[in-house]
């Protein structure tokens, strides 16, 4: 991982966008946002259907391009550089609608996301160079060490497709984990969870970011689950920062409740 | 032949009634040796299985060099996610490469092989970076029209290809009879199915899979999207010049005119049919279509005036473009697994397992063939 640049904005930024805008025709979906992410921190970020949420992670990790504005990682410029060297620099990001290869099996998948990891030129492994074989049994091991983290080393050798969502979205998080992240973009990891599975799933995060040492942001329409483990929330709406701070506040405030929670604040309780 | 992960994989689920009995492992191991015994006999005159001549053994060759040009384009297809309907071009390149590197520079075949290996690569990577800009249909016309270009203009240059008269290319050292030439073909065979096999075994098949399924995933796992796709062109266009050195000197001669979109369409078939990602499936199939198109296979099975009398006159060379189809529309509704399927059960009975047949994935193939 890339040393610590000389003269960071700030000593604990690890990213941040600047005046981030992007437009597609018509459309304005992200105007001037500005957000700050600290290292070990865990940031929530909520906002109703539509409001540019997602479009500020592709923004981030790489899939769009700004209109204006700059993405900061380290203190480092990366705007312009594309998805797998951010990815590189220990971007990590999951989606929506669940990032895994499908035809393979979880454990192809786990070794496919170790890409970065082995250490190897693909040539010297299409000619079946000797040390190719040793990493390859380190990438497999490896596989196995996550998958059984995560408590999935049962369907090593099963094909992803056709696994019920709650295990892939686990799987597609173990992925993300073997490409060896330093922060974590997670696009609503809560999605289609009940709220006891939602409270497991806030404590494997809290749990994961201990053990890899890892910052968080999390996109998740889960308010409860958002709330209990950020330590630090924006809401989007309309492409815009509607406000931030921190998740209680954040979550009564006025706009906020008015905007995505409906007119009732007690709902959110 | 090499196994597949997946194969292996359902291998272990289909052995776990029991390990077959005594006879049940003489029967396997009397398959093995008919299987053994017709692919590395066929073309010896003494203990071959068949009644066989210079002509048997050089169809047999082809078989062999087709099955080297299926795995190629199987990377294509079914690793990139691409199509090429101008394979046929690749081959070609690497026919007259090599060819031109042995009458005209005086080298050995291996050494012109091997630059035919070279220049089927880059020439490959060079359709392989214009397919970042074009996709889908249009880039399948990019290629056809690749193919047609290659064979009206690059091959009638007199210099490089004999123009009509076409590029001698003797038979390497060693190897000038028919028969042993065809072990020289199955030789390169097996050095193609091992890269390929690694080439899956390895980060970059891997990238590869991963990319034409979903290319956005594949980036935020670190793939560059982009030079691996190029990375699978050129391992295909290695595998044709490869395929190509052989079809030239079996052939002793190299011109343009077998070159045509037939015989892309023919590779197009026998890949897709014989079991996309599937070695052993692609294998046979090219095989299959090889001895169908070159009238062998009809005269093993004594049907060879079956098609070729009146009414319907159809000779050995057209019969692959008129069963292919209904074999490709079989292939893509009822039976998606292609050849592959019957390979992959019989290599599971082999290896000890049950003789069950198990389908493939309709949905994964299906995009493949849209592609």
């Amino acid at each position: 991982m890339s040393a610590p640049e000389p003269m960071p904005t700030e000593p604990t930024t690890l990213l941040q966008t600047h005046n981030v805008n992007i437009r597609f025709g018509g459309v304005q979906a992200l105007r001037d946002v500005n957000i700050q992410i600290n290292e070990w921190e865990i940031v929530g970020i909520i906002g109703p259907n539509g409001a540019g949420k997602t479009t500020l992670f592709n923004c981030i990790t790489g899939f769009y391009a700004p209109t204006s504005g700059r993405v900061r990682y380290r203190g480092e410029d990366v705007t312009d550089l594309p998805v797998h060297k951010r990815t590189n620099l220990g971007m990590g990001r999951t989606f929506q609608n669940v990032g895994l290869v499908k035809s393979s099996t979880a454990g192809e998948n786990l070794k496919t996301a170790q890409h970065l990891e082995v250490d190897y030129d693909p040539l010297a492994g299409i000619f079946g160079s000797p040390r190719t074989f040793d990493v390859e049994q380190h990438t497999t091991d490896r596989a196995r060490a996550i998958l059984d983290l995560m408590g999935l080393a049962h369907l090593e050798d099963t094909r992803v497709q056709g696994l019920p969502y709650g295990v892939l979205k686990r799987l597609e998080l173990a992925a993300v984990l073997a490409t060896d992240p330093d922060i974590l973009l997670l696009d609503e990891p809560g999605s289609g969870m009940g709220p006891e599975e939602a409270e497991e799933l806030g404590d494997l995060l809290l749990k994961l970011r201990e053990e890899f040492e890892l910052t968080i942001v999390m996109i998740d329409h889960h308010v409860p689950l958002v709330t209990r483990i950020s330590d630090y929330m924006y809401c989007l709406n309309f492409g815009e920062v509607l406000t931030e701070g921190l998740p209680d506040d954040v979550r009564r405030h006025p706009e906020v409740v008015r905007a995505y929670l409906g007119d009732d604040p007690d709902e959110v309780q | 032949m090499a196994i597949d992960d997946q194969d292996l994989a359902a291998a272990t689920v289909g052995a776990s009634p029991g390990a077959p009995t005594a006879a049940g492992w003489i029967a396997r191991a009397g398959v093995m040796a008919l299987i053994g015994w017709t692919v590395l006999c066929y073309p010896t005159n003494v203990l071959s299985p068949f009644t066989v001549g210079g002509v048997e053994a050089n169809a047999a060759s082809e078989a062999v060099i087709f099955a080297v040009i299926g795995l190629s384009l199987n990377v294509l297809i079914g690793y990139v996610g691409t199509i090429s309907l101008g394979h046929q071009a690749f081959v070609g390149i690497g026919a007259f490469t090599s060819a031109y590197v042995v009458t005209e520079m005086g080298q050995e075949f291996f050494i012109a092989a091997l630059v035919a290996a070279l220049v089927g690569a880059a020439q490959a990577a060079l359709l392989g970076a214009v397919s970042l800009r074009v996709t889908g249909l249009y880039f399948g016309l990019i290629t056809l029209s690749y193919g047609i270009m290659t064979q009206e203009s690059i091959f009638q240059i007199e210099s490089l290809t004999g123009g009509t008269a076409g590029q001698p290319a003797p038979r390497p050292l060693g190897f000038e009879s028919d028969f042993r030439y065809y072990y020289l073909c199955l030789i390169v065979l097996a050095l193609v199915v091992f890269l390929d096999w690694r080439l899956i075994a390895s980060k970059g098949g891997r990238a590869l899979l991963a990319l034409r399924e979903n290319p956005r995933v594949a980036a935020t796992w670190g793939i560059n999207v982009k030079a691996y796709t190029v990375l699978g062109f050129a391992v295909s266009g290695l595998f044709a010049g490869l395929g190509g050195a052989l079809l030239a000197h079996r052939d002793t001669n190299v011109v343009a005119n077998p070159f045509g979109l037939n015989l892309a369409l023919v590779f197009i078939l026998m890949t897709v049919i014989g079991g996309l990602r599937n070695r052993a499936g692609v294998v046979v199939g090219a095989a299959f279509f090889a001895l169908l198109r070159n009238g062998e296979l009809l005269e093993i099975l004594h049907v060879d005036n079956l098609f070729a009398s009146d009414p319907i006159n159809l000779t050995a060379e057209v019969l692959p473009l008129v069963l292919g189809p209904i074999m490709l529309l079989l292939t893509i509704t009822l039976f998606p697994g292609g050849f592959g399927q019957l390979t992959s059960t019989l290599g599971r009975w082999l290896r000890g397992g049950s003789f069950k047949f198990v389908k493939a994935d309709k949905e994964v193939q299906i995009t493949d063939v849209r592609a």
